[in-house]
């Protein structure tokens, strides 16, 4: 289970397809003016990445090492065109919206990277959920910028009319790397400090546990020590001495007593 | 430090001087003032809001910046350096009246946090904070707010218009001029931002500051010449276009007060010549292929280039001799 909960936190977050892999950046610039299309686009993303993930990582040792990229693209190829001929007959709109990015998910970096990098890799299942979590993380980021540029942008949300205060800039293609460049070291920036304090925890967990270790250590030697000076004060008082007889010995013990107490 | 000694031991820069960054920004802040008299008088107390509130927010944006960043609001006042001051007054300088309120506050934040302050504060920009605030403005509400207003005083005075396209499109489209040049100097009748009108008071300040020796008066004046220069070629060598073509648009304010920014400039004499011919010839070609004032397009995009000059026009040390590669007849 381990194993999936990391292609979870992957795929979503710590290599996130958009924000931390920078990959698939065309869709991603040219379609966030709209939340919805955001919605659209990641969707459409998150289908194709799973049944290509799955087809490839089933075929992986069918298909022979010098040919495998045109065979995966075959695979998204037969896919992307199962998304065309749906969203143009279901979601007409969005067909529209989407245009020209549609068949070019065929070429995304990020479809093609998960098929070269996990599912000619990994079994079945593992390659199912990755490709749903890479198409969750890509989905996630797409319509947050396509949020942030629409209420900035077109002042509505969703196609919601929010106020009547518009910044044409963020509409503009200038404004969509910005917000993207903006995105990225945002993400990046609360990322890095998660880490770092999660990395601080465990080095302060790991600290205690030495502490705690060393403080047992130091507690069961000056058992030992008390143990021993008793059995030398019992050795005083019988009046038999340890070694040779001599008060030196005893008097020494004492001392250590003394400086114990 | 102790004054008697006769020997003092400091760290490197030796030789002090009372000029300083804090010095010279005032010095331009005031430069900017004839131009800032001139757009009151003819937009009225419209214009006067519109520059208090791009002054106030760009002031305010870098000290919330900086408090933000951990400093104490001491050493942020120890520290103010007038720079954001310039960059709020020439934002609010190059942009109209007719633009709503929330426009040079907007602009005035753009350009001092994300243009200069994500980059590391006055002297660490790429790009001239207030060109990049201005370009922000007028992409984000130019459409909205479409043509430029007219001034209150002026030849044109008494007709019904109050909004025109500015000279320079009416240049540009061929649709004659019914102003004369003097009209074009003094900012008469003539539509536009509230600094870019009155070519007299920009001129007034680029004198006042290459007197100061602040700014050197051959570098504004190249780029201008170029300009006018490659306008007349394109033009169809017609010389009366010069005037015109130096007098309309944004020209002289770019010229004199933003493509001399120290930070985004080159270091050296023949790179500084080179990008200012640059900038006008990139100036008046793009003025003919779109039609349009780009005078702040063409710094930016100068701008960006200025590393560039940096890394390959590097100064001669003294005494060096280029050192003559051999050949090798072995």
């Amino acid at each position: 289970m381990n194993k999936y909960r990391k292609i979870a936190l992957d795929g979503v977050i710590t290599s996130n397809p958009t924000l931390k892999l920078v990959l698939g950046t065309c869709p991603t610039l040219a379609l966030t003016t709209l939340a919805m299309n955001g919605i659209g686009m990641g969707l459409a993303v998150t289908f194709v990445l799973i049944c290509s993930n799955v087809i490839i990582s089933a075929l992986r040792k069918v298909i022979p090492e010098q040919v495998r990229i045109p065979a995966f693209v075959l695979i998204i190829a037969t896919f992307v065109t199962i998304v065309r001929l749906v969203l143009d007959k279901l979601l007409p709109d969005i067909y529209e919206s989407l245009g020209l990015y549609l068949p070019l998910i065929v070429v995304n970096c990020i479809i093609l990277a998960r098929a070269e990098s996990f599912a000619s890799k990994n079994n079945i299942l593992a390659s199912a959920c990755d490709g749903l979590f890479m198409g969750i993380g890509f989905t996630l980021a797409l319509t947050l910028m396509g949020a942030v540029r629409e209420i900035l942008g077109a002042g509505s949300i969703f196609g919601i009319v929010l106020w009547d205060f518009q910044i044409g800039f963020f509409s503009s293609s200038a404004g969509a790397f910005f917000t993207y460049a903006i995105f990225i070291a945002l993400f990046g920036m609360s990322a890095s400090q998660i880490s770092k304090r999660r990395k601080l925890k465990n080095y302060s967990a790991l600290q205690a546990e030495k502490h705690r270790l060393a403080e047992e250590a130091v507690n069961n030697s000056a058992e030992a020590e008390q143990s021993d000076a008793c059995a030398a004060k019992t050795d005083n008082l019988n009046g038999t001495p340890r070694a040779f007889g001599s008060g030196t010995l005893n008097d020494s013990a004492a001392g250590e007593l003394k400086k114990e107490a | 430090m102790d004054n008697n000694a006769f020997l003092t031991y400091s760290p490197s820069p030796h030789i002090k001087s009372h000029i300083t960054t804090r010095w010279i920004m005032i010095r331009v802040c005031i430069a900017l003032l004839p131009a800032c008299v001139m757009g009151v008088i003819y937009f009225g107390l419209n214009a006067l809001l519109i520059l208090a509130l791009a002054l106030f927010s760009a002031v305010a944006s870098e000290f919330i910046y900086l408090l933000i960043a951990g400093k104490k609001i001491k050493e942020i006042a120890a520290q103010f350096d007038f720079t954001s001051c310039v960059t709020g007054l020439l934002v609010g300088l190059t942009i109209g009246t007719n633009y709503p309120w929330y426009a040079p506050i907007l602009g005035s934040i753009f350009a001092i946090v994300v243009v200069k302050m994500l980059f590391g504060g006055t002297g660490k920009n790429l790009v001239n904070p207030a060109i990049a605030g201005r370009i922000f403005i007028f992409m984000s509400f130019q459409a909205v707010v479409g043509e430029w207003l007219l001034p209150s005083i002026g030849s044109v005075t008494g007709n019904s218009v109050t909004t025109s396209a500015t000279i320079l499109t009416e240049l540009l489209n061929g649709t004659a001029s019914q102003l004369s040049n003097w009209d074009l100097l003094l900012g008469t009748g003539m539509a536009g931002c509230i600094g870019e009108t009155c070519k007299l008071a920009l001129i007034a300040g680029g004198i006042y500051l290459a007197a100061r020796k602040i700014i050197n008066i051959l570098y504004p004046v190249l780029y201008i010449g170029v300009t006018g220069l490659f306008s007349v070629c394109l033009g169809g060598f017609d010389f009366s276009l010069f005037l015109p073509s130096i007098l309309s648009g944004g020209l002289i304010l770019g010229a004199i007060f933003m493509a001399t920014d120290y930070t985004t400039t080159p270091d050296t004499t023949l790179g500084n010549i080179i990008y200012f011919i640059m900038l006008g010839l990139i100036t008046a070609g793009l003025r003919f292929a779109t039609k349009m004032e780009v005078v702040s397009f063409a710094i930016l995009l100068m701008n960006l280039l200025v590393p560039l000059f940096d890394k390959f026009i590097i100064t001669r040390p003294f005494g060096y001799k280029k050192i003559k590669k051999e050949k090798n007849n072995g």
